[in-house]
């Protein structure tokens, strides 16, 4: 049974996304990071610019620091964001000497900056708004001693956010257009990975029903195992048709033989005028018959056994089903003459794991042999014995057995034991050995001249038993 | 006794039609299950025969729906060599014995004579088999209509055998019967056996010892 | 800072109850809103708009409060509570307000759609266009070419000093925020503008507070010319004064903006931002450009007085005082001192 279950597109699919998801956390993080930096960096500069030229336009008036604002310096604070501004500018008693910062926000920052006298960059709250400030330390070098000065500078941060946000953006387009392009890419890789999978489909769709020749076709590596696999699927096809030609042959010919016996005797007594050979004629053509019947019934049930699936095994009691097949042929007619019988059984049931009826059919075809090649009177005894690690059903006659050389062929199709003189088709031992290898059971076969036949089929115990 | 085979090959309905007339009064043959539908509503029959495999269908359907009926007329359905599951279903939906054709006359003849006279002993209660016959109400064996004074165990025995007349009543079966559970050897039975095979001598009756398996009573050949 | 800052009109205070068009019921009158309005703008001259205004919605009471810039800039900063609107010409205060954060956004159609060169960070919006102007009398004509640009202004005070030695007039940039703002814009536009203010220090040139105490001194023949005069007042007084000629300078022309901003703490905040976005609809416009001499910014607004019509007339050479960061650098402290230090010098220079 095929079961569909997701396919590959979808797997592909999932693990992208999953990947994507993971990587894309992380850089769309680093992407809003940066992009954060870069704002900063780029506004920070219009500070700087900002302050410098405020700077330039320092003048000392007999010692006092005068200041003319240039209204650039506004224009570049503000930016093009429209900013709130602010600066102040500080003389070296921390007085604010113009600018609408307050100075006193700016102590801590203050002396960190004349302490180090270097640029400070921080951000603060102010007047209702996040800023951003700049401040420096002015020398300057000139004939009077002059005390440094301080610049300050800041503004609103909308402008630093519209950047961020604008930069973050196309960063998060650019990584949106990567996945979707991923994805048609992945789309288009696995249409052309399983180009050669839809190549090898036609090629065994475009295979007539009983074409089992192996496959001849140019596979990926990955791929190689799947074709060869078919292959030994196909050379094992191929055996059992040939194998199959090969028995309907031998049983075509089989049923030929009894069928022109029936032929031939019917002929002749037509060809008679005496009743008597009428009779004979009749009586032969009705043994005849029968024999044929059961042998292609026999056929049909080798057959069968030899290419229909095995079926679900079940735990059986072997004991009752003996005892219970035996009782059947007991009161067959065929077995009126002989002395058919079973050896004590053990107390306890014995269970294997098999097939019921198959197992029915195995003990039938036993009994069936042993009736109709031993003569009538003979003693035929089934019984079961449990040992170890198997269950073994036996089955012993007293008839004349079987020459020990004929042996090994006594299980294949229409081999008789030299016995060409009864009723039976050769087919018996057959189909045992068949049900016996479905159980993974062993057949073995004893006999010397003179003391009957005994046949043993061993068969592996349930492992729970144990 | 009417007996109704249902049959839709020609050369088997009529071998059965000629195998089994000399066992009733009449036979009937129907080849489909529609006939054979109609023909059950309006009579009565003594026993089926029943084809499994039939043009309109599945005798397993028409045997349902007689036995859903709760009519217990006795039915033997012939099956395919094959046809192990069918063999199966039909008997667990009530069918009485099975032969999987080809199947021999004689053997049919035999079959249906048993299942004939089972059906038989369900209506007078007697237990027979040839001359020998045993009345479980009240106890009496008789032989050829005379009386067989038996002390009870044999009577058992001869109850126990002719519940299985012609086929093998199982040695545990009897062995229960006999002497209740685990009070006797096997060898005790086999006591009883010997003493009643001396009483059936000359009747045209005995009883076979199936080894490992029981006894069966069965014409004597001799 | 503001000190030299006095009155530019009268600071009278004028509440206005303009019941155009009284409601129905007395219970929804009782549920009128009233909307502070602080504005450095004559009454009179506005009162056509916010009449139009109670028309458009009367369930908002305007009370318009007519106080000078510095009044109007010293209550924007710390009145409690604050008006709803403030409305004043003296652009780079308003301006440094709007930096402090003293005003609040407006995210309207009108707002967003008003010209971005007129408005900064949708909080302060310029919503007239007030040329800056020369006003001389008839009479000066036939004693000299009337001034016609700075240079004119130059060469005729220097030509005929002695003729109209204490007959100019002009803002006082110390005493007028408006005056100081336009002599700064003189200043950057032009570097000869320190000569124009030597030569009117050599005529004794008069300082005056408002564009109304000079028209009046023109008027009475006090003064001949007057430099840098509120065009919009200037036109609807010559209307009624034919011996006065108007004159917009044909080298460039200065043009002052007044600015209004919805407070940040304005109680009514709902009613100010309906009273802004009708200052700058199309219908609020459209009654400067027709019914006021305040000229309207918007180019499709049709009427007498119109920025349209006045570049038309003018040519390119209008020069609005650009709404934006630039406007702070005039009030900054320093920058005024350094500012007011040379304006006393030049203005002396050449009178020892």
């Amino acid at each position: 049974m095929i079961v569909v279950k997701g396919t590959l597109k979808q797997r592909l699919g999932a693990w992208l996304l999953a990947a994507f998801g993971v990587l894309g956390t992380f850089l769309l993080i680093e992407a809003y990071t940066s992009a954060e930096r870069a704002a900063d960096r780029a506004y920070d500069s219009l500070l700087q610019a900002a302050s410098l030229t405020i700077g330039e336009a320092v003048q000392w008036q007999g010692g006092q620091p005068v200041v003319e604002i240039p209204a650039a310096a506004f224009q570049m604070l503000a930016t093009e964001q429209q900013e709130r501004v602010f600066y102040t500018v500080v003389d070296s008693d921390g007085q604010s000497v113009t600018g609408n910062l307050d100075a006193a926000i700016l102590e801590t920052l203050h002396h960190q900056s004349s302490r180090q006298s270097e640029p400070v960059w921080s951000f603060l709250q102010y007047a209702g708004a996040s800023i951003r400030v700049h401040g420096r330390q002015l020398k300057s070098a000139g004939w009077e001693s002059v005390e440094p000065l301080q610049i300050w500078v800041g503004h609103t941060l909308s402008g630093r956010e519209s950047l961020t946000q604008d930069l973050f953006t196309k960063a998060l387009i650019r990584f949106v257009v990567m996945v979707m392009l991923t994805g048609l890419l992945m789309l288009v890789a696995i249409r052309t990975a399983l180009g050669p999978v839809r190549r090898l489909r036609q090629l065994i769709r475009q295979r007539k029903a009983d074409d089992v020749s192996p496959l001849n076709a140019e596979v990926p590596g990955e791929l190689y195992d799947m074709a060869e696999t078919l292959n030994a699927l196909f050379e094992r096809q191929r055996e059992g048709r040939n194998a199959l030609l090969r028995f309907s042959a031998d049983a075509s010919h089989q049923l030929k033989t009894p069928l022109a016996g029936l032929q031939s005797t019917s002929e002749l007594a037509l060809q008679s005028n005496q009743p008597e050979d009428w009779r004979q004629a009749l009586q032969t053509v009705h043994d005849s018959s029968e024999r044929t019947s059961r042998l292609a019934g026999q056929l049909l049930s080798l057959s069968r056994l030899r290419h229909a699936e095995a079926g679900s095994k079940t735990q059986i009691d072997l004991s009752d089903l003996l005892r219970k097949t035996i009782t059947e042929w007991a009161d067959r007619d065929i077995a009126k003459h002989h002395d058919l019988g079973m050896a004590a059984l053990p107390d306890a049931p014995i269970y294997i794991q098999g097939e019921p009826w198959s197992l029915h059919e195995l003990i039938g075809n036993l009994i069936d042999n042993a009736l109709r090649y031993t003569p009538a009177g003979s003693e035929i005894t089934l019984g079961l014995t449990k040992q170890e690690n198997t269950v073994e059903l036996r089955i012993q006659d007293n008839g004349p057995g079987v020459n020990p050389e004929l042996l090994d062929r006594l299980h294949q199709p229409f081999e008789r034991g030299g016995r060409q003189d009864t009723e039976g088709s050769g087919l018996g031992l057959a189909i045992v050995n068949s049900i016996v290898q479905r159980h993974q059971a062993t057949l073995e076969i004893h006999s010397e001249p003179g003391h009957g036949l005994c046949v043993r089929i061993l068969f592996p115990t349930l492992a729970e038993e144990t | 006794m009417r007996l109704l085979i249902v049959e839709d090959d020609p050369l088997i309905a009529d071998s059965l039609h000629q195998g089994l007339a000399p066992l009733g009064n009449t036979v009937e043959v129907f080849t489909s299950l529609k006939e054979t539908r109609a023909a059950l509503a309006h009579s009565q029959f003594d026993l089926v025969v029943l084809d499994l495999g039939l043009p309109d269908g599945s005798g397993l359907s028409l045997l349902a729906e007689i036995r859903e009926r709760r009519d217990t007329t006795p039915i033997m359905i012939l099956t395919a060599r094959d046809g192990v599951a069918e063999r199966v279903k039909g008997l667990d939906l009530g069918a009485d014995d099975y032969l999987t054709k080809p199947f021999s006359l004689p053997e049919l003849q035999a079959r249906v004579r048993a299942l004939l006279r089972r059906s038989q002993q369900r209506i007078d209660n007697h237990l027979r088999f040839g001359p020998l016959c045993f009345d479980p109400a009240s106890g009496n064996a008789t032989l050829f209509g005379e009386h067989l004074d038996l002390p009870p165990r044999e009577l058992g025995l001869i109850e126990g055998l002719l519940l299985y007349a012609g086929r093998i009543a199982p040695r545990e079966h009897l062995i229960n019967r006999l002497f209740g559970f685990g009070e006797a050897g096997p060898n005790a039975l086999e006591v009883y056996v010997s003493r009643l095979r001396k009483r059936l001598q000359g009747s045209g009756l005995r009883i076979r010892t199936l080894r490992g398996l029981g006894y069966r009573l069965e014409d004597d050949p001799e | 800072m503001a000190r030299w800052l006095w009155p530019h009109f009268s600071a009278f205070v004028v509440t206005l109850f303009l019941a155009v068009s009284l409601p129905p019921s007395a219970a929804k009158a009782q549920n009128k809103t009233t909307l502070e309005v602080d504005a450095a703008l004559d009454l009179p001259v506005v009162a056509p708009l916010l009449a139009a205004f109670e028309r458009a919605h009367p369930e908002i009471e305007v009370s318009f409060q007519d106080r000078s810039t510095l009044e109007v800039d010293e209550r924007a900063r710390s009145a409690s509570p604050a008006p709803d609107v403030v409305i004043s010409s003296a652009m780079p205060w308003q301006m440094a307000r709007v930096n402090d954060g003293l005003a609040q956004p407006l995210n309207s159609d009108a707002a967003s759609e008003w010209p971005s060169w007129a408005k900064w960070r949708n909080e302060v919006f310029g919503f007239t266009f007030e040329p800056i102007v020369t006003v001389y009398r008839l009479n000066l004509a036939r004693h000299m070419l009337p001034p016609q640009t700075h240079a004119d202004l130059h060469t005729i005070l220097n030509t005929h000093q002695e003729m109209l030695r204490g007959r100019v007039t002009t803002y006082s940039p110390s005493g007028s925020g408006i005056g100081y703002t336009l002599f700064q814009q003189d200043a950057r536009y032009s570097p000869r503008f320190w000569d124009l203010v030597a030569a009117l220090g050599a005529a004794d040139v008069q300082l005056e507070n408002s564009t109304q105490k000079m028209l009046e001194g023109l008027t009475d023949g006090r003064y001949w010319v007057g430099y840098n005069l509120l065009g919009s007042y200037a036109i609807q007084w010559a209307r009624s004064h034919p011996e006065l000629i108007v004159q917009i300078p044909q080298d460039y022309s200065l043009v002052m903006m007044r600015m209004a901003f919805i407070h940040r703490y304005a109680p009514n905040p709902e009613a100010a931002r309906t009273f802004m976005n009708f200052l700058l609809s199309a219908d609020g416009q459209q009654i400067l450009a027709g019914e006021t001499p305040l000229f309207s910014v918007l180019p499709d607004v049709v009427g007498p007085y119109t920025s349209q019509r006045l570049r038309d007339q003018v040519g390119e050479r209008l020069y609005p005082i650009p709404i934006d960061a630039s406007l702070l650098a005039f009030v900054d402290p320093m920058r005024r001192d350094v500012f007011m230090n040379r304006w006393r010098r030049e203005i002396r220079i050449l009178n020892p």
